[in-house]
């Protein structure tokens, strides 16, 4: 019994520690992201709200709340509101297999930094991450818009071709650990000694593309392409309800998929102990973060790519490119491994 | 517990597959549909079997739907007359149908010897599916996969003529 009640009560610290730093980082990436955009264009970003506009996201929130709610004519309304919460409930999802160190000892207990320790973590990954496109379909659907609903299945042609690219890409990993658990896969590294993005650099450029495609990043935001669509599938919402959906997508969904990306190819929370105790979950969030910058810094220097060239992009190319690199990871562990 | 949570999800499972088939919008029956799929996921993911839940989620719950609401959301209701009666022929064939269901339920429930699911799964799921599928039932899983390479092919040869003529 007392060791249910351990089990209950680390499930839901596990639970409030993840939400309250994601929602707070979330928030917080929206300041990083301007500054960052700001001093990659020459300028300074936001400076006016606290030191160094530190409290910038905070006022931004506060304008968003307080703005006026407008509902447009004809909507759906229910689908109108549910469409926000299918945008954000997948992207905090993902944050459950995400491992952000290594397991350690309480009282006796061991614990692993992470909400659920699943077998098919990473399949679990591809589901939530295109789990997200239901927001973005039903937003445009919902808003009676055209702009919007050009937006939205362009992002669902999107999200069907870069998933399957997406699965190909990581599986190749997965044929090298032998394993879908994150922390099987990250072991695995620790123990060869050498991470999977040496032997799989392929399958890493892939799962790139498929991480800007999938979080509608630039080059690959044809959803919201703000030149022909305005911002496409959100045009009609305002306010918070327009807020949540950059949240969900931009910062939450990178932020997790970067995540997992360090899991699978970064080797996870493994480098010299040179922190300390702290050392591991240092280490995860320094690799997660450099993923993140090379993000932000794709999506502030490259152009956009056309709609019509970003699907073709995909099955024509990068499938076939993923398939063979599965092909010979396969022959290489069968007859190495 | 895990009464509790079977509870809990199998009477979302069966409210949204009630939702599915009342709700008039197109749309709607999709949303409605979808949180089918994942309650079902649920309940795999309940009862151990992760491998079929991740495939659910990633099979039905992205993939086919998906689909379903590009498909749907594309035309145009509006403009579409809806048949707004009440189908007797269909009705007449369902019946039998729907009594036959009802009691092949009811006989399972009180007859059949359920098995211990707990003692049969193994901890990894993934790699004991997978030999199971390739050794005792290979013959199966390749048939399988020919005979969709064929219905794909079919469809593709479909979708030309349309396409030509």
């Amino acid at each position: 019994m007392n060791d249910m009640i351990f089990t209950a009560i680390v499930i839901a610290v596990k639970i409030l520690v993840v939400l309250a730093v994601t929602l707070g980082l979330g928030a917080y990436l929206t300041w990083y992201e301007r500054k960052f955009a700001g001093h990659l264009q020459a300028r300074r970003g936001p400076t006016v709200v606290g030191p160094f506009g530190l409290l910038q996201p905070l006022a931004d929130g506060l304008k968003l709340m307080t703005k006026a709610p407008i509902l447009p004519k004809g909507i759906d309304t229910k689908l109108y509101y549910m469409a926000i919460m299918m945008a954000l409930v997948p992207a905090i999802m993902l944050f459950a297999v995400v491992p952000f160190g290594p397991s350690f000892k309480i009282m006796g207990h061991e614990v692993k930094p992470i909400v659920a320790n699943l077998n098919i973590a990473i399949l679990y990954v591809f589901a939530m991450g295109s789990m997200a496109a239901y927001g973005t379909l039903f937003a445009g659907w919902a808003s009676n818009s055209k702009y919007a609903f050009i937006g939205s299945l362009r992002k669902a042609a999107l999200i069907v071709s870069y998933e399957v690219v997406l699965g190909f890409a990581a599986l190749s990993v997965i044929l090298l650990a032998g394993s879908m658990n994150v922390f099987d896969i990250v072991d695995s590294q620790i123990k060869s000694g050498i991470w999977y993005i040496v032997y799989q650099p392929i399958s890493f450029v892939l799962f790139l593309f498929c991480l800007l495609a999938e979080s509608g990043r630039v080059p690959f935001d044809i959803q919201e392409a703000e030149a022909e669509l305005v911002t496409g599938y959100n045009v009609e919402y305002g306010g918070m309800k327009f807020g949540i959906f950059p949240l969900a997508e931009w910062y939450l969904n990178v932020l997790a998929l970067c995540a997992i990306a360090t899991v699978l190819y970064f080797g996870g929370w493994s480098g010299p102990h040179i922190f300390g105790p702290f050392s591991g979950f240092i280490w995860f969030l320094v690799k997660t973060f450099g993923l993140l910058f090379f993000v932000l810094w794709v999506h502030w220097t490259l152009p956009r790519y056309q709609a019509k060239d970003v699907v073709e992009f995909a099955w024509k190319y990068l499938l076939p490119i993923s398939i063979v690199n599965l092909v010979a990871t396969a022959f290489f562990v069968y007859f190495k491994g | 517990m895990e009464l509790l949570a079977f509870v809990v999800i199998g009477s979302v499972a069966i409210v949204s597959a009630l939702g599915a088939i009342l709700v008039k919008s197109p749309i709607h029956v999709m949303v409605w549909f979808l949180g089918f799929i994942l309650s079902i996921a649920a309940s795999f993911f309940a009862l151990k079997a992760d491998l079929l839940a991740g495939l659910q989620l990633v099979i039905y719950a992205v993939a086919i739907v998906v689909f379903y609401v590009l498909v749907i959301t594309t035309i145009p209701w509006e403009k579409i007359k809806m048949f707004e009666g009440f189908y007797k022929k269909e009705l007449i064939f369902a019946l039998p149908a729907f009594f036959l269901t009802i009691g092949t339920v009811l006989y399972l429930v009180f007859n059949a010897k359920l098995s211990n699911m707990r003692q049969m799964l193994p901890k990894d799921n993934v790699s004991a599916l997978g030999t199971v599928l390739f050794t005792k039932y290979i013959v199966p899983f390749e048939l399988a996969s020919f005979i969709l390479l064929i219905a794909m092919i079919g469809a593709i040869i479909f979708g030309k003529e349309k396409a030509n003529g």
